[in-house]
């Protein structure tokens, strides 16, 4: 069908089916059931009825090669094998249904908690199981003819018709947060939200417009508009301060459109970025995978805590620490990030010597080890054990407060993740981010090279450390309070998804990085449960469609086509200065490269 | 202490792996302002030999000695900062930065700018870091126009083998070495390019003033820029001289052609 064997059709469908299942099994159906995105109708919950045969459908209508030769699936064919797709998928869901059904909802319900007569009666459409079933299935068919639309639509209708889409989607999952801002800015919401719910059908429509069509002058002319604007961007030093003056307005008014619940939100993705930027020196710039991040965080937090005169808890009442300073916060913290680059300087000399799969496996467990030490009875009178410490410093200075206000603390470590950016953005276009560069891509090579590579990771270690512990710092300043279970393994895993799903060496694509994992379920607290689902969900999504990370780092996403206008621009910059002289290269082993001899 | 005339000087050097001897009692030395090829069959221990004076690999016995100073046991940034650089049989550049980046990293043994200096933009820092880029321009440079221009901005894997093999010599020349090591520069060029690449060896020695080491097989370039022969077989000298001398040895001729000698 379309060129696509029917085998993979079958197979996808299956697949997109077991995913559906998977989502009914884990309880994502029944948690989002009532979420109206737009209207009453479209909830998030139906739309992820439709969303595994889409995925399918979309997957199985991909170009294949056939005999030597890509051959992408035609428009009408494509939409074809969506629907058999979802059909397919469709079937195994509404078997699965019935099954349950005829088997005993409670029964299942033994193992599987999520499984209720509520899950059944949604999927279901509240019209039992024989009566149903038909409308699930056809919600699957959708789907699956959404997806082969998704792929093999003209580019000209399906780029638009797809950001459209997703800003519906996108502006219904923020039904909390863009009309606060509307309010704020002084707008009316009531033609774009209803009240407490999701869009109005006709702000969906107004929304799907306004995106569509914006896509479609972004890519117009073939994305030369695009590619324009991206190479003002990149090459004109104007653009790229005016992109930085814009950011960084946004990120300044932010809190004050949004209010102090979402304040205390963009506060942890302030957090995260400073722990992104850290360990994006250590990962992104030295090319070390360091799992044990977790470590300057708990170093930095703990060390903040005991240096501004924070108590420990004990069970007869509060105790000073053994060690204690009454220090203010703002002499502190530079304390904090020197002693924290100690730390690195200490967790980086035993893995020295280690690579890659060893380096990540060290690095865990020294992690480990820190999580362990914060718990331990042996820390006790130092950090206070499990029960840990409170009374950490507010960091007031004129007059404000960094604990209680979460506006004011998201200024603060604002003015810290600037302080961070800066310093990683100066270091990463200096000799030693090109020593820390050049070691990454091949360590033996930049080693023979004259870069000492064991005074380069260490450095990388230090500083990422540093700037890890300041993140520590300013998260003690936000709780006030610090218990061992804030400082566990998971940290380090976020952190490192920030910096991966970002983009590898790049700042911007921290803060992206940041705001998409922490704010993002921040902001919607019904995912909260399902953080570490969809954390993994994000990353094979981006190792898959972009492995580079969301915001790459330039250097290493330059496509061809810039080098082959820039090489054309050179060409007539130097005129008839030189023909090139054609020649034929021996053997031909050189493929697509060309050699110009003159 | 060795007479200090001599730049390079390998004394006895051994270096085996498990039970295979791929260097035993080498000695040679290599005078400043020479070009000394060495040549050998396959497996005689050439790049060994490159990586054991690079640092690469520890001498399991011998002394080496560079400008008279022990340098057995230093790491290869050590001993690229002392004066020795090189390039490897297989092209190693950083392949996702650009040409003019690889060509700066040569240069980074002979700067200095730290943390504090790059973060705060001292003066200092930037004057550097701007003779970093000069330095960088002139070793690519050395290769005419094939490296420059539009060139400086492409990543290094963008561009052709030969040109790869140039950017490595480039970025050696950028380390501001005495000796320049060159493993089979010439290996996977067309005989065009070959030529060319042979003038280029005789001009690092004659306009840039440095030393040059080359293992080479094509026997045209070590005729036409050696002033002494190195003949390696199974990690022993098997003979060394003009290339006259060596290519007529008899022990030569048969380590590359077997026991019956054409003559």
């Amino acid at each position: 069908m379309g060129g696509v064997p029917t085998g993979s059709i079958v197979r996808a469908g299956l697949i997109g089916g077991a995913g559906a299942i998977f989502i009914a099994l884990v309880g994502l159906y029944t948690k989002f059931a009532d979420l109206a995105l737009v209207g009453e109708q479209i909830t998030l919950g139906r739309l992820l009825i439709l969303a595994p045969a889409l995925v399918a459908g979309y997957a199985v209508t991909r170009p294949r090669i056939v005999a030597g030769e890509r051959r992408s699936v035609p428009f009408g064919p494509g939409v074809v094998v969506g629907v058999a797709t979802g059909l397919v998928g469709g079937a195994v869901f509404a078997a699965a249904v019935a099954f349950a059904d005829w088997f005993g909802v409670d029964r299942i319900r033994e193992v599987f908690v999520a499984v209720t007569e509520e899950l059944v009666d949604f999927l279901t459409f509240d019209k039992g199981v024989p009566a149903g079933l038909p409308l699930l299935i056809g919600l699957c068919v959708v789907g699956g003819a959404v997806g082969g639309f998704a792929r093999t639509a003209p580019e000209a209708v399906r780029r638009p018709a797809s950001a459209g889409v997703l800003a519906v989607i996108l502006f219904g999952l923020l039904q909390r947060i863009i009309p606060i801002v509307f309010v704020e800015l002084g707008f009316e919401a009531d033609w774009l939200y209803e009240r407490s719910a999701g869009l109005t059908w006709f702000g969906g429509l107004i929304v799907f417009v306004v995106a569509a069509a914006a896509n479609a002058l972004w890519n117009r002319d073939g994305g030369r508009t695009r590619e324009r604007v991206r190479r003002n961007v990149e090459q004109a030093p104007a653009a790229k301060v005016g992109l930085f003056v814009a950011i960084l307005a946004i990120l300044t008014i932010l809190p004050l459109l949004l209010g102090t619940v979402i304040s205390e939100v963009l506060g942890s993705v302030m957090i995260y970025v400073l722990l992104g930027l850290g360990l994006n020196i250590v990962v992104g710039y030295a090319g070390l995978l360091d799992l044990g991040y977790v470590a300057f965080f708990a170093f930095g937090a703990y060390t903040t805590g005991v240096l501004t005169g924070a108590f420990l808890n004990t069970t007869t009442g509060a105790a000073t620490p053994a060690l204690s300073a009454d220090l203010n916060f703002y002499v502190a913290v530079w304390i904090v990030a020197l002693l924290a680059a100690g730390v690195g300087l200490l967790i980086g000399a035993p893995v020295l010597r280690l690579r890659g799969d060893y380096l990540a496996i060290v690095t865990l467990g020294l992690g480990e080890i820190v999580s362990v030490i914060t718990a331990s009875k042996w820390a006790q009178p130092l950090i206070g054990g499990p029960q840990g410490m409170r009374g950490v410093t507010k960091a007031e200075v004129f007059g404000l407060n960094f604990q209680d206000n979460p506006q004011h603390f998201y200024y603060l470590a604002l003015a810290f993740v600037l302080l961070a950016a800066f310093v990683s953005w100066r270091l990463s276009t200096s000799r030693i981010g090109r020593a820390w560069n050049a070691m990454r891509e091949d360590e033996q090579v930049a080693d023979a090279m004259g870069i000492s590579t064991t005074k380069f990771k260490l450095l990388a270690f230090a500083l990422g450390g540093a700037i890890g512990s300041l993140g520590g710092a300013l998260f003690a300043v936000s709780i006030g309070s610090l218990t061992p279970a804030s400082f566990e393994i998971f940290v380090s895993i976020t952190a490192l998804a920030v910096v991966i799903l970002g983009g590898l060496g790049s700042i911007p694509g921290v803060l992206v990085g940041a705001l998409v994992l922490i704010g993002l379920p921040g902001l919607l607290r019904e995912f909260e449960e399902y953080r570490l689902l969809i954390y993994g969900g994000a990353l094979v999504a981006i190792m898959i469609l972009r492995p580079q990370g969301l915001i790459p780092n330039v250097r290493r996403s330059r496509e061809l086509e810039d080098e082959e206008v820039s090489q054309d621009a050179w060409a007539a910059a130097a005129g008839a200065r030189s023909e090139p002289v054609a020649a034929v290269l021996p053997g031909g082993g050189l493929g697509v490269e060309q050699e110009d001899l003159e | 202490m060795s007479a200090p005339e001599h730049l390079l000087e390998l004394t006895d050097v051994a270096k085996h792996f498990g039970g295979l001897y791929a260097l035993s009692g080498l000695s040679f030395r290599v005078d400043p302002g020479e070009i000394v090829s060495v040549i050998g069959p396959n497996g005689a221990g050439k790049s060994t030999m490159f990586n054991v004076v690079t640092g690469l690999y520890e001498p399991d016995d011998g002394g080496i000695r560079f400008r008279g100073a022990n340098i057995v046991g230093l790491k290869p940034n050590q001993v690229t900062k002392l004066g020795v650089a090189r390039t490897f049989q297989t092209v190693h550049l950083f392949p996702n930065m650009t040409i003019l980046e690889n060509a700066m990293v040569g240069q980074h043994c002979r700067t200095r700018s730290g943390v504090i200096g790059s973060v705060l933009g001292l003066p200092g820092t930037r004057r550097e870091e701007k003779r970093i880029r000069e330095r960088a321009r002139e070793s690519l440079g050395f290769f005419g126009s094939r490296l420059a221009g539009y060139r400086e901005e492409q990543p290094a894997s963008a561009l052709s083998y030969a040109n790869r093999r140039r950017l490595e010599m480039a970025r050696a020349l950028a380390t501001d070495p005495a000796l320049v090591m060159l493993d089979e520069p010439t290996a996977g060029m067309n005989p065009r390019e070959t030529l060319e690449l042979r003038d280029h060896i005789v001009r690092m020695r004659d306009e840039l003033g440095l030393t040059v080491l080359v293992i080479e097989h094509d026997m045209r370039v070590v005729k036409g820029v050696s002033d002494r022969v190195v003949a390696l077989d199974y990690g022993r000298k098997i003979a060394e001289g003009s290339y006259d001398e060596v290519a007529n040895d008899p022990q030569v001729i048969e380590a590359y052609l077997g026991t019956k000698a054409l003559g």
